[in-house]
């Protein structure tokens, strides 16, 4: 069977069981991803998956079912299973019909170019980061390329026929001098004419080397200028705890702040899936909303967390286009630009750290926001508005709302995000916050 | 299946390969998840297909698909060859498997009681009944839990493993979890947040086991007992006793992840990072002499139980600490080679997509021989902290920091009140090197081991009997 024959197939069984809502996803992967280190690659990994996902809902009970085997049988099996399970299922707190169709999306966004670049050409563009780096001075570079190629094809029982195409390339790469003075990059991007590896590989290099010997940091409060690296590691967990998913179970900081200030004027989030040629975009969410624009933070003010239909009802609000058939989530973050150069924020700052990149960030709290998080490679000690030394063996601890209420000032350039540990792919600027604690290993 | 696995060993052999491994891997899940009390989805999902890694030229590709025709599985040798080769043309070090223990047989867990055996219902209803004992035992002293999940996971993984140089291994291998998480709030004193996670390799009757609305009716009660009676303590110089949730997890992150071989030779650099440690580390001396962390993965029952890794290398016990003394590092046949020792049957892949890298299953510290009282006893001023909430530690493993949750004064060998988030912030040597005395209450915790790119979050159990830590400098609530 054809996939969309595939869709249509299940919908027919799943309404014939008795469902009154039925979603049904195939999702068709093909990424090849090449992980270097030490100047080498250490793998190549190919990846070939087709499978889909069964959401039914009798009402208020639902079920779902990720089916890895696409044959008539498994497919009819597997539909027939996830209806009598929400047939038996207790009944959840609320019941939201699933949004009624067909709609109609931004055309542009539902077929993205293919990437056709073969092993040879990606083995390339991670030499050209690498050697990129090796020639800003540093001694070793680590990293990885993921290059992807992917469809969704989308049915409900709200007449929704949906089906992109998308594709995306990215590197994550760190540039080491020592094994104590490091530097960290990304580049991201939906098609290979925006792609610039040896750019990722460049900056690592050059924050390495001026990362050179680095002396123990000292605990206390400092001005803080985080790069977009850290930045965005921040905005991303602004949008995890925007999703209203996280709000309701006490999972966010956000909850119950809706028309409150929760952070300076100066800063402002959104999510925005329909960004035209950014990594992150794609035509509909997972009930086949077409998505949008949705301000989370604007002006310091909270206008908005992030909703399926189900979790909307429950709030009184409409669905933001975020499903997540459970847990609405961000498609792509894209925090607002200031008017400042990094240059002209450094020079403001009398007594800051400049923080590259960040780690590890744990909550002590979820609904207060009191974390920490470890800066990882290069960190600098600024002194009267200059760079003074190289400095390490720091930890920001902190609460989440202390510091977007803090936020003094956002540099005008912007970068995309996405690694290891931003989810997410976020546009963010560097941002300079008044007031950071920063700890240290006390033995 | 196996005859799949073998044609693809042989087809990588035809490219050129030097050494392939083909791997089946069925994951089948079956997931509740309460809310606020309410249900969620109920989740089913199978996920399953073949994955392969060549050795070409001394390059390495990785490979997997669940498209599992003849057809689509000639391809995906292709696939994997012709990037093995890609990459051979261009490193320098080619790379090589080791020498190892290689296994033939047949593992099975087999339940007492199958997951079959108890419906999708029946298992919502012990969890709404453990949600409801915890609100309950909150309410019974004025806190209420406007915040809570739990979870309960049923997995049954089958492997077979083969590799060109004889492994042959199939397992099954149940296992099941449950992870909680409590919001504990009192107008006057605010919000306190606890998560905690159980996990065994087993049937339902580790469920049976845990008495999950008795576990939870004391985590919730412990819960509201910290927001209204724990009180703030100042930053002091003191000695500590640290419970088995906080030993285990210091086990992990400050033992285990600084010994993977991997770390130490820069393959995760850019991702979960390296190791203050070194290739010559063997023999440092990082703690006290009465120091000793364990990593097995044959312990039965166990969150991280195996008996063959991904490799096909049989497993057995390990001592990363000796008598404070770095002992082993955790090894696949890969860093083994370059280290010229053999594979100790580190290889885990968390699903049939993603490679097998180097992993940690269950890490603990040694139990003693002390009882909890003997480890209070002869402190005059101290703390307990008996489990934690934050944590983190720096991609060296250096820099740790954990936040106790519940967590006691100790005065003149006694228990007294409860105190609010005592902070250990420390280095890994000044932490092992500060333990005087071991207990002999060996306990478990589950969790989810993150690294690797793709991300693999891998079953392990952390654990440790009651540690008592002399003379350190613990910081307060700011």
């Amino acid at each position: 069977m054809r996939v969309e024959e595939i869709c249509e197939f299940v919908l027919k069984v799943c309404n014939g069981e008795g469902a009154s809502d039925a979603v049904v996803t195939v999702t068709e992967v093909e990424e090849t991803m090449i992980r270097f280190s030490n100047n080498e690659i250490t793998i190549s990994n190919a990846l070939k998956d087709a499978s889909a996902h069964i959401f039914v809902a009798d009402r208020e009970k639902k079920a779902g079912m990720g089916v890895a085997d696409l044959s008539k049988k498994t497919l009819l099996a597997s539909a027939k299973r996830v209806v009598t399970s929400a047939k038996r299922a207790p009944p959840g707190d609320v019941y939201a019909p699933l949004p009624k169709g067909p709609f109609r999306y931004d055309e542009t966004a539902l077929g993205q170019p293919r990437l056709e670049m073969g092993p040879r050409e990606l083995v390339g563009l991670v030499r050209s980061a690498v050697d990129a780096g090796l020639r800003e001075g540093a001694e070793r570079m680590a990293g990885s390329l993921i290059a992807r190629n992917g469809r969704v094809i989308l049915r409900t029982t709200g007449d929704v026929i949906a089906s992109a195409k998308s594709s995306s390339i990215e590197i994550s790469v760190r540039a080491f001098l020592s094994n104590l003075a490091s530097g960290h990059s990304t580049v991201i991007a939906a098609s290979e004419k925006d792609f610039r590896p040896e750019e990722a590989g460049a900056e690592a290099g050059r924050l390495a080397k001026a990362a050179a010997n680095p002396v123990d940091g000292e605990p206390g409060e400092y001005q803080a200028v985080l790069g977009p690296l850290v930045f965005a590691d921040l905005a991303c967990q602004v949008g995890r705890s925007a999703s209203a998913f996280n709000v309701d179970a006490g999972l966010s900081f956000l909850g119950g702040k809706i028309g409150q200030k929760v952070a300076s004027d100066k800063f402002g989030i959104a999510d925005d899936a329909t960004l035209k040629g950014s990594y992150g975009a794609f035509p509909f969410d997972a009930e086949g909303l077409p998505t949008r624009r949705t301000a989370v933070i604007e002006n310091g003010i909270l206008k908005s967390y992030l909703h399926n239909s189900s979790t909307a009802k429950k709030f009184g609000t409409q669905s933001t286009a975020n499903a997540g058939l459970v847990v609405p989530h961000p498609f792509n973050l894209v925090v607002e630009a200031g008017d400042k150069t990094l240059e002209d924020m450094i020079r403001s700052v009398d007594k800051g750290i400049y923080v590259t990149n960040d780690w590890y960030l744990r909550y002590q709290n979820y609904a207060t926001g009191d974390f920490s998080t470890i800066p990882r490679d290069a960190m600098f000690l600024i002194r009267n508005g200059r760079i003074e030394k190289s400095i390490r063996e720091l930890r920001i601890s902190d609460n989440m709302i202390r510091i977007l209420q803090n936020l003094s000032s956002l540099t005008k350039d912007r970068k995309w995000v996405k690694w290891w540990e931003v989810e997410v792919p976020t546009l963010t600027p560097t941002a300079l916050i008044g007031k950071v604690n920063f700890t240290k290993s006390s033995m | 299946m196996e005859d799949y696995l073998e044609m693809i060993m042989d087809l990588a052999s035809k490219h050129g390969a030097t050494y392939s491994e083909a791997r089946y891997q069925s994951d089948t899940y079956e997931s509740i998840l309460l809310k606020n009390g309410m249900p969620e989805m109920t989740s089913f999902d199978v996920r399953k297909g073949i994955a392969m890694r060549a050795l070409v030229g001394g390059g390495l590709g990785f490979g997997a698909t669940n498209l599992m025709t003849k057809r689509d599985l000639k391809a995906l040798v292709g696939r994997v060859v012709h990037l093995a080769k890609a990459s051979s043309k261009v490193i320098r070090t080619p790379i090589s498997m080791g020498q190892a223990d290689i296994g033939k047989g047949t593992v099975e867990i087999k339940p007492r009681i199958g997951f079959d055996a108890v419906p999708m219902e029946a298992r919502l209803d012990l969890l709404k009944e453990a949600d409801s004992a915890g609100v309950k035992s909150a309410e019974a002293v004025g806190v209420k839990l406007p915040g809570r999940y739990v979870s309960l996971d049923a997995l049954v993984t089958e492997k077979f493993v083969m590799t060109s140089d004889g492994a042959r291994v199939h397992s099954i291998i149940p296992k099941v979890s449950v992870d909680a998480f409590l919001t504990a709030f009192e107008p006057q004193r605010g919000i306190v947040q606890r998560t905690f996670s159980l996990g065994e390799s087993s049937g339902w009757e580790s469920v049976e086991r845990w008495d999950l609305p008795e576990r939870i009716e004391k985590e919730a009660r412990s819960l509201a007992d910290i927001l209204v009676k724990a009180t703030p303590m100042k930053g002091e110089r003191c000695d500590v006793v640290l419970g088995p949730e906080v030993v285990g997890i210091i086990s992990h992150e400050s033992s285990g992840h600084p010994g993977e071989a991997d770390r130490i030779l820069g393959r995760e650099a850019a991702q979960a990072g390296e190791t203050y440690l070194q290739r010559d580390s063997i023999g440092m001396k990082v703690g006290s002499d009465v120091v000793n962390v364990i990593e097995d993965p044959t312990i039965p029952r166990s969150f991280g139980f195996y008996l063959y890794d991904d490799e096909g290398v049989k497993a057995r016990r390990r001592y990363l600490i000796k008598q404070g003394k770095i002992h082993e590092f955790l090894h696949n046949r890969e860093t083994a080679h370059v280290f010229g020792v053999e594979s100790n049957a580190s290889s885990r892949s968390v699903a049939y997509n993603r490679e097998p890298i180097v992993r940690m299953a269950n890490t603990f510290v040694e139990a003693g021989d002390r009882k909890f009282e003997e480890l209070l006893e002869g402190i005059e001023n101290g703390v307990y902290v008996k489990n934690f909430m934050e944590w983190n530690i720096d991609d060296r493993r250096y820099n740790q920091k954990y936040v106790g949750l519940e967590a006691y004064r100790i005065e003149k060998g006694q228990l007294k009140g409860l105190l609010r988030n005592p902070i250990m912030e420390m280095t890994t040597t000044s932490l092992w090197s500060a333990v005087d005395a071991v207990g002999k209450d060996l306990e478990f915790s589950a969790a989810s081991c993150g690294k690797g790119d793709p991300m693999q979050g891998i079953p392990v159990w952390t654990g440790g009997p009651h540690i008592r830590l002399r003379n350190i400098r613990l910081g307060g609530v700011s």
